[in-house]
């Protein structure tokens, strides 16, 4: 069913389901909140205002995530442009409470940390692959539509990203032992 | 032959099709190396998932952006009235354009003649000084100066928010005309069915479409521009 995304209706709806998906791939390639949150918000004026008319709402969905995609990626590289990039990233707001009780928290922490830090490391093209597997929940075909690249060259991504996250993060585990 | 990561990792991530599948169950059912390292590319795909931004933290930004939105994209669309379609008529129009060479050319000739006037200007009599200025309320010289509804909403608010007020306006119950709707004719006669004939003689059913035109009325009865009587065998609701 076609729908256009300045009607208030649509924009609702398409807002309700797909303002978390959007929050995630925004906050996990800048991982910053407060500059995720203006991705989100500039992601979906845009698409209000711009009043277009898509096939369907998945097909919505698909352009709100490469629009977020891309504004995040420009975000980080003007970031590293201003050569702040990895202080800024290590110091950014964490999800959840770090503090709320016991070891097994605190460990959780420090591994959602290292994650983290070893995501925000990959080279971009890897990285949009695996923030939109692992934290947008989109399947090989979908990934495939947002980026505008074949099923077959997402899955060599999703693999390489994968791979290098483990040497990275298994080097993270050894010098924290 | 052992499995490799990549198949692995699509095979992890459900996306191996058949008969592919098959064959990698029935692979990781003996083989022990491919099972470990099958479980050791889940944990890893579940760990980094772990590290993602928690639920709250989406739910209370998910709210906030749209308050914003709705404040400075929604409801603006919908309220703003200088950007809905108005017709006027051709009449409409003249007598507007009308009355605005009557007013120009007054006001001209006025200022024509008043031309050798001096024309006042307001002058700031005092340095202005902390000391010079005393706080007054409205009431204190009620009548004297510019009541409230003398200002624009735009002063007021300009004023508020100058004394560091913090001031929202919303509008409420607000009801959009529909300015096809609004029919400039009088009705002279109306039947219970909703039709209804207006005094240009047209003849508009309950929708407001037009039925006839060029129709007169000569007490409950309605004739056409050649004599014959339309419309007589409905009940007259108002005349």
């Amino acid at each position: 069913m076609e729908i256009r995304s300045g009607d208030e209706n649509t924009f609702r709806r398409v807002y309700d389901d797909t303002f978390p998906v959007l929050m995630k791939v925004a906050y996990h390639i800048t991982y910053n909140t407060d500059v995720a949150e203006d991705i989100c918000q500039d992601a979906f004026i845009r698409f209000y205002d711009k009043n277009m008319t898509f096939p369907s709402e998945d097909e919505a969905r698909f352009w709100l995530i490469r629009v977020t995609k891309n504004l995040a990626i420009n975000n980080i590289k003007k970031k590293a442009r201003e050569a702040a990039s990895l202080e800024k990233m290590k110091r950014a707001p964490q999800a959840g409470n770090p503090f709320s009780d016991g070891a097994s928290e605190l460990l959780l922490h420090e591994s959602r940390q290292a994650v983290r830090k070893a995501v925000a490391e990959l080279p971009e093209i890897f990285r949009t692959v695996i923030v939109l597997r692992e934290y947008g929940g989109l399947d090989y075909k979908q990934i495939a539509k947002v980026l505008n690249i074949s099923e077959s060259n997402v899955k060599v991504r999703v693999h390489r990203a994968r791979k290098e996250l483990e040497v990275v993060l298994s080097r993270e585990d050894v010098d924290v032992s | 032959m052992c499995l490799d990561d990549q198949i692995l990792n699509t095979y992890v991530d459900g996306e191996l099709e058949e008969p592919w599948k098959s064959q990698v169950e029935e692979h990781l059912s003996y083989c022990t190396s491919c099972r470990n390292r099958c479980n050791s590319l889940r944990e890893l795909s579940r760990r980094i998932q772990d590290a993602q931004l928690s639920s709250e933290e989406i739910d209370t930004r998910k709210e906030r952006v749209l308050a914003l939105i709705e404040k400075n994209h929604l409801n603006k669309k919908k309220s703003s009235f200088m950007s809905r379609k108005i017709k006027f008529s051709m009449p409409q129009i003249f007598g507007v354009a009308a009355a605005f060479v009557i007013v120009f050319a007054g006001s001209w000739t006025l200022m024509g003649r008043s031309s050798s006037n001096v024309i006042p200007v307001p002058e700031i009599g005092y340095s202005i000084d902390v000391s010079n200025i005393t706080p007054v309320r409205a009431s204190d010289n009620a009548g004297a100066s510019k009541s409230l509804e003398t200002y624009t909403l735009d002063e007021i608010l300009k004023n508020l928010d100058a004394r560091g007020y913090d001031v929202d306006i919303r509008l409420k119950s607000i009801q959009p005309v529909n300015f096809d709707e609004v029919s400039e004719e009088k009705v002279v006669l109306a039947y219970a069915d909703g039709t209804s004939i207006t005094s240009d003689g047209v003849a508009r059913d309950a929708q407001g479409n037009i039925l006839a035109t060029g129709l007169s009325v000569e007490g409950n009865t309605v004739l056409t521009s050649d004599g014959s009587v339309v419309f007589s065998e409905l009940e007259v609701l108002a005349n």
